[in-house]
């Protein structure tokens, strides 16, 4: 449904965007996830048909997005970082104006519709000015979806609205993905987690990741991560006794215990056991450690940082 | 042409929707009443009554009016944000801009049209010369919609409607006073040709006398169609950005 081939923004000698590559299949929920300036907002742009890329070319639904923009904007629901809305229309007015201006046959009727779907029906005669923050990031929503488009690219819109509603729109994020193809920008990574079928982790423009969220998880937590406390020892007698065990790369106090990181083979954590108890004192506690998506993005960004 | 349509519906519904259009309409009445009413009173005695006098009175206030009438058009979609998702809804550029320009001219030429009834109350006194004025009016609503294209172009241009007004008001305000210019030029040939390229040398004494020239007339419609084509353009830049 989304096609993105080398795709490049540049502005002057700066790559906001820079030979970004991924696809997205019908009724995928994407989640484009990277710190702030990380070029999520810009990549919307150009698939949106806002902006024409520097380099490369995207297919939406079939259609290129720099020769066929018009059928590319008929196509997409886009919901901007900033709900942009028109203070003084009516919420039923301004998703008609919307309706009309995508071609939508009985704009009336699909008003209701999407008004309804997203609880803002009984307050269609309120002026935008009077609406919470929550329901204006609802309202730009049902903008979005209005013209009933095959792709919806929602920027960031979990963003300054409170948890419970957070967790509303996350679940309405979800339950697009059964219709329509979702591609939405965040840099909350447990909601990526919680939301995406796929995650795409960018920095600087470029990919760094990609994959279901459990395959991100596996592929990029290399060996084995432990929880470790002992008691008997002191704080530097355990670590260096960890330390000496085959296969330990990493002992690092955290907590009262240690978190251990070690290369994965059979029976480590037999030997670990063993030792402690050879070495006279107790194991009160071991366990594996499952790394967060959130560890697994510092990890990344850190390791980027570095090269 | 759908789109520029939708955008000019959804405009004329912001123009009266605000209690804003009604204070300019009442505004405007009351000014041209009171010019109106003096104007009567010199005629009864002195002089025939005026018959472009509105249009004459207007040709001066749209160098202010067509500014204040404008400047919200495009500035404030792009500071609220809702230029990004006009530009990437299935309508051209053109659309968005012509839309908004004839929403404008629709409005500007219903508060010409409530100015009539001066034509009203004359014409139940008197035999007021109707052709000279009908005159008066085609050529002050042709000037108003090159005023409104000016101010359309401005509003492009910044996203600070206090800006747009600004300039567009200076750049109208050079077009008003061309003839002043003109008139002080020595060499004739110049004066012309700076007379040529205003607003007023187009409309005082053509127009205003009674008198439709297509050069006038393509004066008018060839300004209005350049500050559109640059307004569409200048639209079109904040994609590239």
């Amino acid at each position: 449904m989304i096609d993105v081939q080398n795709l490049s923004k540049t502005y002057g000698t700066f790559a906001a965007v820079d030979r970004l590559s991924f696809k997205a299949e019908a009724g995928e929920v994407v989640g484009l996830l990277g710190p702030n300036g990380a070029g999520k907002t810009t990549t919307m742009r150009m698939l949106t048909g806002f902006m024409p890329p520097s380099a490369g070319s995207a297919r939406i639904a079939g259609y290129d997005i720099l020769n066929d923009s018009l059928e590319v904007r008929r196509r997409v629901g886009y919901l901007p970082e900033r709900v942009p809305v028109y203070p003084d229309m009516t919420v039923q007015g301004y998703i008609q104006f919307w309706a009309n201006l995508r071609g939508v046959r009985d704009a009336r009727r699909q008003t209701e519709r999407v008004l309804e779907s997203v609880h803002l029906l009984e307050r269609r005669k309120t002026l935008i000015r009077n609406l919470s923050k929550g329901m204006r990031q609802r309202l730009g929503l049902a903008q979005a979806l209005v013209h009933d488009p095959p792709v919806v690219i929602l920027d960031e819109p979990t963003i300054g609205i409170d948890p419970q509603q957070v967790i509303e729109v996350r679940q309405s994020v979800r339950a697009l993905g059964e219709k329509h193809t979702v591609l939405f920008s965040t840099h909350i990574l447990s909601e990526a987690e919680q939301v995406c079928d796929r995650v795409i982790i960018i920095n600087h423009g470029r990919i760094l990741a990609q994959g279901t969220p459990a395959t991100l998880r596996q592929q990029l937590q290399p060996g084995d991560h432990l929880y470790v406390q002992i008691s008997g020892a002191s704080s530097a007698a355990g670590q260096r006794l960890l330390a000496e065990i085959e296969g330990v790369q990493q002992v690092q106090p955290q907590g009262i215990g240690f978190h251990v990181r070690a290369a994965v083979r059979a029976n480590l954590r037999g030997d670990i056991a063993q030792r402690v108890v050879q070495a006279g004192y107790q194991l009160e506690e071991l366990r594996p450690v499952a790394m967060t998506l959130e560890d697994i993005f510092l990890d990344l960004l850190g390791r980027e940082e570095g090269a | 042409m759908n789109g520029a349509w939708v955008v000019f519906r959804r405009e004329v519904g912001q123009y009266f929707a605000s209690p804003i259009a009604y204070l300019i309409a009442a505004a405007l009445l009351l000014v041209t009443g009171l010019y109106f009413n003096a104007d009567l009173t010199f005629s009864v005695g002195t002089k025939p009554a005026e018959p472009a006098l509105i249009p004459l009175l207007l040709s001066f206030a749209m160098v202010f009016c067509a500014p204040l009438l404008t400047m919200r058009l495009l500035a404030e979609e792009r500071r609220e944000g809702t230029l990004e998702l006009l530009l990437t809804a299935p309508v051209s550029d053109g659309a968005i801009v012509l839309g908004k320009f004839l929403s404008a001219w629709f409005y500007y030429t219903i508060l010409l049209a409530l100015t009539f009834i001066y034509q009203i109350i004359l014409a139940s006194i008197t035999q007021p010369d109707m052709g000279h004025t009908m005159a008066a009016y085609i050529g002050i609503w042709l000037y108003g919609g090159t005023t409104l294209a000016v101010g359309i172009l401005f509003s492009a241009i910044t996203e600070n409607q206090i800006v747009a007004a600004f300039l567009s008001i200076a750049l109208l305000f050079i077009l008003w006073m061309g003839e002043l210019i003109g008139q002080i030029i020595t060499n004739l040939e110049l004066a012309e040709v700076v007379r040529q390229l205003t607003l007023i040398g187009h409309f005082t004494s053509s127009f205003a006398v009674g008198l439709i020239r297509a050069e006038d007339i393509a004066y008018y419609a060839g300004i209005t169609a350049l500050m559109l084509f640059i307004a569409i353009r200048v639209v079109e830049s904040n994609r590239w950005r």
